[in-house]
């Protein structure tokens, strides 16, 4: 009994051990989390025809959640406001603000023509921040550069900011947030992204 | 005036230019574009010279006149494949490289979106191209260039909760990223974000500072805040105000259209009968 104990012991070590390397190993550069994103979304672009909206969501939702700040994006976006919400609704943004994004991925990135992303290159910012620059290729037109705004979380790199051509997201997507909000309140806004939401998944 | 640019957009330039992409073969279509693109290059190689950048204006002339003897006056965009990518330039963005202020942000009709610098930019791009002199082209370019913008306007329409505001922001940036030729410093990349955790910071600190201090300087501070509060609640109320205003003629236009999609109706009813 005794000698089954030790070894029972002696695997329940082994067996933490091999965890703790594991979870070690998975601790990504701001690059690797790029680009291991970038594959999950050609991946889901080269079969996006039979996997339709629903199935592209569901393949997406894990990647994008796993790869995207989004708690503090949607604080981000309503700016100064995010105070004056009571908790409950700052859950709601952050729930609907999540199932958007991915939504906004799903819905835009449906079809595969010979797009391929490619690493330019990487740079610190001031403030112990990462730039990942990469270009999106699709054959017969010009390359569209994708810029990367990367925070450390918990001791993993996480995408807070995506720059297309130039065109900052967060800040496109705070000016235009925090327009309704000031005009129409937050029901408005929640209402205007669930209705963004169906009809991504409408297309 | 955006409210305007919608309707005209929704009632006539989208349903022309949906027209002419229906009725016209896609080559025909590449062939058009290439073909405006191409007589926008003498502007090109100007403003590359008036911007000092000597090595892209090489390029671009070099462009210019493959795509007009090679590329058959500019209908097959020849320059490209062999290298010579297209560059974009045009005198709104040399008058920013020369240093005049972005003014106002503007919405014209027809035009669309563009800020005051950038109107007066316009002005001589069109006296800069062969392509004004000929009667006719503008109305051939203008129904081209609002086939081609179509992926740009249905995202737009996808994506913005308040497309008045996200045609503003995006256009305002994508031509600041022109104007800088796409280089932009990784600092710049913070200022958002920062901007956003400042805020939160500040807020943060300011409690403490409360909790600290105690009771005598309270009073100041408060009065502070609120008058930092009354300040933002004036420019809060100044955009209100504005973009009411906008809502008004939205409205305006829209009872305007729907008039006349039933007096349309009543005249087919009356064809009818």
């Amino acid at each position: 009994m005794t000698m089954l104990r030790k070894i029972y012991f002696g695997f329940s070590f082994l067996m933490v051990f091999c965890l703790s390397s594991l979870a070690m190993a998975e601790e990504l550069t701001a690059r690797q989390v790029v680009e291991a994103f970038q594959d999950q979304l050609i991946d889901v672009m080269r079969q996006g025809k039979e996997l339709g909206f629903k199935g592209r969501y569901d393949k997406l939702d894990a990647a994008v959640k796993k790869s995207h700040d989004l708690p503090k994006i949607a604080r981000i976006v309503v700016g100064k406001q995010w105070e004056e919400l009571t908790p409950e609704q700052q859950a709601k943004l952050e729930e609907v603000f999540s199932e958007l994004s991915v939504s906004a991925y799903a819905h835009n990135f449906k079809e595969f023509s010979g797009e391929s992303f490619s690493f330019v290159s990487e740079e610190e910012t001031g403030r112990g921040g990462v730039v990942v620059h990469t270009n999106l290729k699709i054959p017969g037109e010009k390359d569209v550069k994708f810029d990367y705004m990367m925070k450390k979380k918990d001791d993993s790199w996480q995408i807070i900011n995506i720059i297309a051509d130039g065109v900052s997201d967060l800040a496109l997507k705070r000016s235009d947030y925090t327009s309704v909000l000031n005009r129409e309140g937050f029901d408005k806004l929640i209402a205007k992204i669930n209705e963004k939401i169906e009809s991504y998944a409408k297309q | 005036m955006y409210g305007f640019n919608m309707g005209l957009d929704k009632y006539l330039l989208k349903p022309v230019a949906d027209g002419y992409k229906f009725i016209t073969p896609n080559f025909m279509q590449t062939g058009v574009t290439n073909f405006f693109n191409n007589l926008k290059g003498i502007n090109v190689v100007l403003n590359d010279l008036l911007q000092g950048k000597f090595e892209q204006s090489a390029s671009d002339l070099g462009r210019f006149t493959t795509n007009s003897t090679i590329g058959l006056l500019g209908l097959f965009d020849v320059a490209t494949d062999l290298g010579l990518q297209q560059n974009v330039e045009d005198f709104g963005q040399t008058l920013a490289v020369w240093g005049v202020n972005q003014g106002p942000y503007l919405v014209l009709p027809v035009l669309g979106p563009t800020t005051l610098r950038d109107g007066g930019g316009i002005v001589l791009d069109k006296a800069a191209n062969p392509g004004s002199y000929v009667p006719g082209t503008g109305i051939i370019e203008g129904i081209n260039e609002r086939a081609n913008a179509e992926g740009a306007l249905n995202f737009i329409d996808e994506a913005a909760l308040d497309p008045y505001v996200f045609t503003r922001e995006s256009f305002l940036q994508y031509r600041n990223n022109l104007i800088n030729d796409g280089k932009t410093d990784a600092d710049t990349f913070d200022l958002d974000i920062d901007e956003a955790m400042e805020d939160d910071g500040q807020m943060a600190s300011a409690s403490k500072k409360k909790i600290k201090t105690g009771s005598d300087p309270v009073d100041t501070q408060d009065k502070l805040a609120s008058e930092t509060l009354k300040t933002e609640n004036a420019t809060v109320e100044a955009f209100d105000s504005m973009s009411k205003s906008f809502d008004d003629a939205l409205l305006e236009f829209e009872q305007a259209s729907a008039k006349m999609d039933t007096i349309s109706e009543k005249r087919r009813y009356k064809r009818r009968r």
